[in-house]
């Protein structure tokens, strides 16, 4: 792959997650270009090899000579045969808004955030269908601490799609001695373990910082699990994603590692912090959030049990206090260790809507 | 228009493909299968019938043949199978027949259905003619030019075998030729419609036949068809709606044809790839054949009849009852073309092009392309097909024409299910017209809920979601119940050997509950007045449940 040759994959969003991403991919030798809404930050990535609003901490880790930042978007889009979109989950529609002028039916498109839409309930691959013409399109999510995967330590993780030439193509651009790639068709499954792990993660947060121990926290990570699942399936998606790194290994790494945003979210509404205080000292997203209010809405709209999310609901949104949430946790009923419909869903009797249809050529 | 050398290739094209496509397997085990599945076939047959013997001695040749046959062998006797699989499905598709049909077939079918009537007895004059009673509306005026762009397929829900019939008849009043499709054998031997099914563009589809290769065949034929121009008419639903409620999932196998002959015209530089896909709704105030498909449905699970030979449909006296109460209560049937589609399930302008979900001109051959070439890829089609399937069944469901039946049916058996919370679906319908109180409804009771019913319809039409026929419309401008009501119990009273729904001084009795859910089922799964879907199988252990 030289230099010469016009990039033929770009991201879209220059975040943390996104530049990590640009960076990954530039690092196996192709050329990609890297969309930054703000123009100083395209010019910072391409003359200083850095991106300081959101990777910091990191001296001596130039980020790849293959990337080229642009703050067009038209530029980054035109004549790429595939591209991650990786832009927080509020500002995703309209991003996709723009997009839909410019991208033809030709193109691929993965994207990596993790998020429902406020209002709509919705996922991103459904936001994509309702504003862009594409349709080969799929979902990257997974146990990736960017910080790690610049640091250039091993780790693997998760492209979702129907198409299978989607997760092919994103898997020859991202897959590295570093980096595993794991393929799979449950795209929603995929989607729904990376937002609702975010809430399960707060809550980790809020454990670690009134120091409850580590049987706690196994018990808060199994149950959450079991709650995530219990919503996704109801929505559609195969609980056999959740045994997956998009399930239990991102909630895994969310809940045990102190410097994701939304443990750390958690850990602040803990010591007593106001939402807006707990916001404002991580000066970004936290995707958990949202994601609790939305998790609490379609949970009572499709009358699921989830105590856990209801209970960082009510703690993050309603100024719940923390220790009150713990011990109606720990004074309410308790149900079976597997819950039923997910054992129902297991052993096949799966709704209809999470089935894989063979279609007319198998 | 094929000509008879055209049709000739067509045939042996299907054939070629069928057996090109066996190659990779083991020529023994695809035979062997045949011979299982057809010897198996043959054994339910009458025994003195001329075709089943011809099959038995073939296969006991095939069979024969096969115990020491070398793989060159082998292969010739596939190909005298998937031969005689092929032209026994083109049967009498000739070109000439096909030209008849152009110029013939409507007005037979016209005079037939007219003809049927008991007013032919007062005279020319009073005939009553079908365009009266069939009323064709929706997106009909881009069809020419689509159909000169590209090919089509018109993609109908299912309840009648009057569907093909009335289908062929519309596209007649439209100034289209007739459409290719596949019709099941019990139609060719239709005492009312057998002998002019070939003149409808129709083929044959045998549907005892189960062997894979049989059915390869079909979608083969199917498929060359299309690539060959042929405008073609699909049941995506497979077959007619058992439970009376509009389609909520559809056969794949077949409707996966559209995009693959899109991909084969594109591949090979047709000059008009284009397929258009045109979804479209039939609505009965009266099905012909409601009883046997309610009952068939209400068979239990898994155990219906897949292929029901004795229906209504094949007895004149049936048919008779069924005119005269269309002709009698002018009575109407919908026939409503909707968005037509590409292969992928997006809406195509008036010009043919795709457009995206906020309207823009796309290039659909994009979605088919890896680096700026067309192919070949299977999992993908299959994907695309399943939008396509969801963008049908959106339009079936916005498309749908609702008559004073559906709606009276749907609020008598809201109140009687109300009556009898947690009751099992079966249980429920045994416990109506068993002579208990259930049975009854008063009134004004029945007329409040079919108030509210008509409130939430109106909403539902206004957002474009299901389609009201004129008598509700009426009803709902005038703000008059009693017009609706009285135009459902006459069409009740009329066509049925028991009235479905009668009215006995200030009650309504249900006579046949069984009728009352079929006619109710099709605004199942509307969530209309908050009723839980209960003709879908969609989702499980709720599904016959009330």
């Amino acid at each position: 792959m030289s230099d010469e040759q016009t990039a033929q994959v770009s991201v879209l969003g220059a975040g943390n997650w996104g530049t990590t991403v640009a960076h990954l991919i530039g690092q196996n030798g192709f050329r990609v270009k890297l969309w930054a809404r703000k123009p100083e930050l395209a010019n910072e990535i391409n003359q200083l090899r850095r991106n300081s609003r959101y990777i910091s901490g990191l001296e001596g880790v130039h980020l790849s000579h293959n990337i080229e930042a642009t703050s067009s978007l038209a530029e980054a889009v035109r004549g790429v045969p595939l591209m991650f979109i990786v832009i927080p989950s509020q500002a995703f529609r309209s991003v996709c808004e723009q997009l839909g002028e410019l991208v033809d039916p030709s193109q691929l498109a993965v994207h990596a955030t993790k998020g429902l839409e406020l209002g709509s309930h919705k996922r991103m691959t459904q936001i994509m269908l309702e504003e862009t013409c594409l349709r080969r399109i799929g979902v990257l999510s997974g146990p990736n601490i960017a910080r790690e995967m610049i640091e250039g330590k091993p780790a693997g993780t998760v492209v979702a799609s129907r198409f299978p030439r989607v997760i092919e193509l994103a898997r020859d651009h991202l897959k590295s001695k570093q980096l595993r790639v794991y393929g799979n068709t449950d795209v929603i499954g995929v989607e729904l373990g990376g937002t609702l792990k975010n809430i399960i993660a707060i809550a980790a947060g809020m454990a670690t910082q009134m120091q409850l121990g580590e049987n706690a926290k196994s018990l808060l990570i199994t149950r959450g699990l079991s709650e995530i699942a219990r919503l996704s399936v109801a929505l559609g998606a195969d609980p056999m994603t959740f045994s997956g790194l998009a399930g239990i290994g991102d909630l895994m790494v969310t809940c045990a590692s102190p410097i994701s945003r939304n443990h750390r979210v958690g850990a602040a509404l803990a010591r007593g912090m106001s939402l807006t205080e707990a916001i404002d000292s991580l000066g970004m997203v936290a995707e958990g959030v949202k994601a609790s209010q939305i998790a609490f809405e379609l949970t009572c709209e499709l009358n699921i049990r989830s105590p856990l999310m209801h209970g960082v609901y009510r703690v993050v949104h309603e100024g719940l206090d923390p220790r009150a949430a713990l011990s109606e946790l720990m004074n309410a009923a308790v149900q079976d260790d597997i819950d039923p419909s997910l054992v129902r869903a297991a052993t096949g009797s799966a709704p209809g809507t999470g089935s894989v249809s063979r279609g007319p050529h198998g | 228009m094929l000509s008879a050398d055209e049709v000739a290739k067509l045939v042996s094209e299907v054939s070629e493909r069928v057996i090109t496509r066996v190659g990779s397997r083991s020529l023994a085990e695809t035979l062997d299968e045949t011979l299982w599945w057809e010897q198996e076939r043959l054994r339910g047959q009458d025994p003195t019938d001329e075709e089943t013997l011809a099959d038995k001695q073939f296969y006991a040749d095939v069979h024969r043949q096969m115990q020491h046959a070398t793989p060159l062998e082998q292969r010739r006797l596939l190909v005298q199978i998937v031969d005689r699989y092929t032209h026994e499905i083109a049967g009498n598709f000739s070109p000439t027949v096909y030209k008849f049909a152009a110029k013939v077939a409507p007005p037979m079918l016209s005079a037939l259905l007219t003809g049927l009537s008991p007013r032919r007895l007062f005279g020319r004059e009073a005939i009553p003619r079908l365009d009266q009673h069939v009323i064709i509306e929706g997106e009909t005026a881009n069809l020419e030019t689509l159909r000169e762009r590209g090919t089509l397929i018109v993609t109908p829900t299912h309840s009648s075998n009057l569907d093909s019939l009335l289908i062929g008849f519309a596209v007649h009043e439209l100034g289209l030729p007739p459409l290719t499709y596949g019709a099941g054998l019990s139609l060719f031997r239709n005492p009312i419609v057998g002998k002019f099914m070939h003149n409808l563009g129709a083929y044959t589809v045998d549907r005892r036949k189960r062997d894979p290769l049989y059915k390869r065949t079909l979608k083969a034929f199917t498929a060359v068809s299309l690539e060959f121009g042929q405008d073609n008419l699909f049941f995506p639903g497979g077959s007619r709606s058992r439970s009376g409620a509009i389609e909520r999932g559809l056969k794949k196998g077949l409707l996966g044809c559209s995009v693959s002959a899109y991909r084969n015209n594109l591949m090979r530089g047709k000059p008009n790839p284009d397929i258009y896909v045109v979804p479209c709704t039939i609505s009965y105030p009266l099905v012909l054949e409601a009883s046997t498909l309610i009952e068939d449905w209400l068979a239990e699970v898994g155990k219906s009849r897949y292929i029901i030979v004795d229906d209504e449909f094949s007895r004149w006296e049936r048919w008779l009852d069924f005119l005269r109460g269309i002709f009698a209560l002018d009575l109407k049937i919908h026939i409503r073309f909707g968005q037509a589609l590409d292969p992928f399930g997006n809406p195509v302008d008036a010009q043919g092009n795709s457009l995206d979900p906020k309207g823009r001109q796309i290039s659909a051959r994009g979605y088919l392309q890896v680096n700026g070439e067309v192919v070949e890829d299977p999992a993908r089609d299959a994907e695309y097909t399943r939008e396509l399937e969801q963008r049908i069944l959106t339009e079936f469901s916005r498309q749908n024409v609702i008559h004073p039946t559906h709606v009276l049916a749907f609020a008598c058996f809201e109140l009687l299910r109300r009556a009898q919370p947690g009751v099992d679906l079966y249980r429920l319908l045994s416990s109506i017209g068993s002579g208990r109180s259930e049975q009854s409804l008063a009134l004004p009771e029945v007329e409040e809920e079919i108030e509210a019913l008509l409130e939430q319809l109106e909403q539902r039409s206004a957002a474009g979601q299901i389609r009201l026929s004129s008598v509700i419309t009426e009803a709902i401008t005038n703000d008059d119940v009693a017009v609706l009501l009285r135009a459902a119990l006459r069409s009740f009273g009329t066509y049925h050997p028991k009235p479905v729904v009668e009215r006995r001084g200030v009650r309504l009795h249900v006579c046949d509950a069984k009728l009352l859910f079929y006619y109710r089922n099709r605004l199942d799964g509307y969530g209309l007045r908050d009723a839980p879907a209960l003709a879908s199988f969609a989702s499980p252990g709720g599904a016959r449940h009330v």
